[in-house]
């Protein structure tokens, strides 16, 4: 029993010697915070944003329900549809009331995603002001539009993307490297006359070549395409440079690979979930933009599913290749001082 | 001077390392560093492997200064205490990669192979050779482009009796092609048979640089061995 209890402290050391056990600390500490960012499901917590459109007659009674409800529902007028969609887009208001052409009369909700917080939180505050204000009439809202074409499985292609860059990105990667640095190699490699710089170029080629063979073998198993192709290819160049340089970068503040793939898991989180999460948290959308993958899960979702362009998308490109080219720019300078080798 | 070592330092936490050094090594040397663990002499053959860069210092390898990497990888070899292999890949693999990258010549990879007594082992992976056979691999590896110095840490180390003669029939004759060689050891029977200079560290410091004659005469192999 002595022994059994030594060896459990020794294992013990060695999770806190490798960093494993910041895994342990990390995770119920980024899934509290995680959570504390997510909306409540009892909608009472943030404002609805919904859009109207300038010059379509509503009837009076939602006007005034609307008017009435300024607590619970914030109202954005609009010109006309297409300007109320592009609002949609740019997570500025939850949903837009329509005029809805399968019933004369009756409005449609156009919303991002159809099976998103937003959507049902506005169809659920709509119906509790429609009973105050008329009792048990029609729905005002008849129908639901989503922005987001294709069914769950195109709608979940940007978050399998997303977790396809990252995986390589953090935790393979870093792993590699780290394994080069412990066995020695990459001083062997710097024994022979290749250069710093093309040690690193080849690291990068390789991981921008997992990601683009996993993404293309999703989309070749799912048979999904973008329409703009080109411009989907130059995010997905974007998106494995900037994430293969994180992880080669990670993979330098590491002395051996059981540090590297903690380390690894703990960036992998918090740039996947909160991303993959936005489309549910009105809290999430405004912390998201400050992660790297959130710029690439956004405009792979807009060009995947909205039909988006990569030059509405320029700035998130050209982020993507900045802060992968800050990246490996770092990990060339430790590279050059033989740190943790 | 085929090396030229001026004021060469690095120093770790709690002091530990390299003092200002300075020496001279002639082609043709086979010298030995000797001294306690901790005294220095992985760091200085480090040093001049690039593996660790010195806190100050200049070494010059053939009048090229050691910093300009690219350019003295060709003229040092360094043999590494424990084998830095690709474990998963064959020994023949491990050569041709690194015989790529040194631009050498693919034949130059059977020439080591029969050098080193390896063909019959080229196909296997180096994970499932014996600690002698990695290093002869390892050797042959620092052997490709044909540095004109060599520089190993601790050849013997871990090693069997065979192996260890067959480490000292490959030193000596390396050093018989003209190799110049600086080893570091504990072992005094392999200082005395093979160099035909000594340097010896302590606590940092080089406190004995000479034939091995006066070496064993004097009080610093008495203290050293005490």
């Amino acid at each position: 029993m002595k022994n059994i209890f030594i060896l459990a402290f020794n294992d013990l050391a060695v999770a806190i010697k490798n960093k494993t056990i910041y895994l342990i600390l990390f995770i119920p500490l980024f899934v509290f915070i995680s959570l504390g960012l997510l909306d409540r499901t009892d909608g009472d917590v943030n404002k609805i944003k919904i859009g109207l459109i300038q010059g379509y007659a509503y009837a009076p009674e939602i006007t005034r329900s609307v008017k009435a409800a300024e607590k619970l529902i914030e109202v954005t007028w609009v010109k006309n549809e297409e300007e109320g969609a592009r609002l949609l887009k740019k997570h500025k208001i939850d949903g837009v009331l329509v005029k809805n052409e399968k019933t004369p009369g009756s409005l449609a909700l156009l919303v991002l995603k159809k099976e998103s917080f937003h959507a049902f939180a506005i169809v659920q505050s709509f119906s509790a002001l429609q009973k105050a204000a008329e009792g048990n009439s029609p729905s005002w809202i008849a129908d639901i539009k989503s922005l987001h074409e294709g069914g769950v499985q195109r709608q979940t292609l940007p978050t399998w993307i997303l977790m396809l860059v990252l995986l390589v990105g953090f935790i393979i990667l870093p792993a590699q490297v780290a394994e080069e640095k412990e066995k020695k190699l990459l001083l062997a490699f710097l024994q022979t006359p290749i250069r710093e710089v093309q040690w690193l170029i080849a690291k990068l080629i390789m991981g921008m070549v997992l990601i683009i063979i996993a993404v293309a073998f999703l989309h070749l198993l799912g048979q999904f395409g973008p329409i703009n192709l080109f411009g989907y290819i130059a995010f997905i160049a974007a998106g494995s440079y900037c994430f293969s340089a994180f992880g080669i970068f990670l993979g330098f503040l590491c002395r051996n690979q059981a540090s590297a793939r903690t380390l690894g898991v703990v960036f992998y989180l918090p740039h996947l979930l909160p991303s993959a999460l936005s489309d549910v948290s009105q809290k999430l959308t405004v912390v998201a933009p400050f992660l790297p993958s959130y710029q690439l899960y956004r405009p792979l979702q807009s060009m995947l599913l909205e039909d988006g362009r990569i030059a509405d998308m320029s700035f998130e490109w050209i982020y993507l290749v900045l802060v992968g080219s800050l990246l490996f720019y770092l990990s060339y300078v430790l590279m050059k001082k033989r740190w943790l080798m | 001077m085929q090396l030229e070592i001026r004021d060469l330092t690095k120093l770790y936490d709690h002091k530990r390392g390299l003092l200002p050094t300075s020496f001279d090594v002639i082609k043709g040397e086979l010298i030995a560093v000797v001294g306690h663990n901790g005294a220095g002499k992985s760091t200085l053959l480090k040093m001049l492997a690039n593996w660790i860069l010195p806190d100050s210092g200049q070494v010059l390898i053939d009048g090229i200064d050691l910093r300009n990497r690219t350019a003295v990888v060709r003229k040092v070899g360094f043999i590494p205490e424990v084998p830095n292999l690709f474990d998963f890949f064959s020994v023949e693999y491990n050569l041709k990669l690194f015989a790529v990258l040194f631009q050498t010549p693919l034949l130059r990879v059977d020439e080591v192979l029969r050098e080193f007594n390896m063909i019959p082992f080229r196909k296997n992976k180096v994970q499932v050779l014996s600690k002698g056979l990695k290093q002869r691999v390892n050797i042959g590896r620092a052997l490709l482009a044909d540095p004109p110095v060599l520089l190993f840490d601790e050849p013997t180390s871990g090693l069997d009796f065979e192996m260890t003669k067959e480490i000292y029939r490959l030193l000596i004759s390396m050093h018989d092609a003209g190799k110049t060689i600086l080893f570091t050891s504990h072992r005094p029977e392999e200082i005395k048979s093979l160099a035909t200079r000594i340097m010896v560290l302590h606590e940092g410091r080089l406190v004995f640089d000479g034939p091995p004659q006066k070496y064993f005469q004097s009080e610093v192999h008495e203290n050293l061995y005490a």
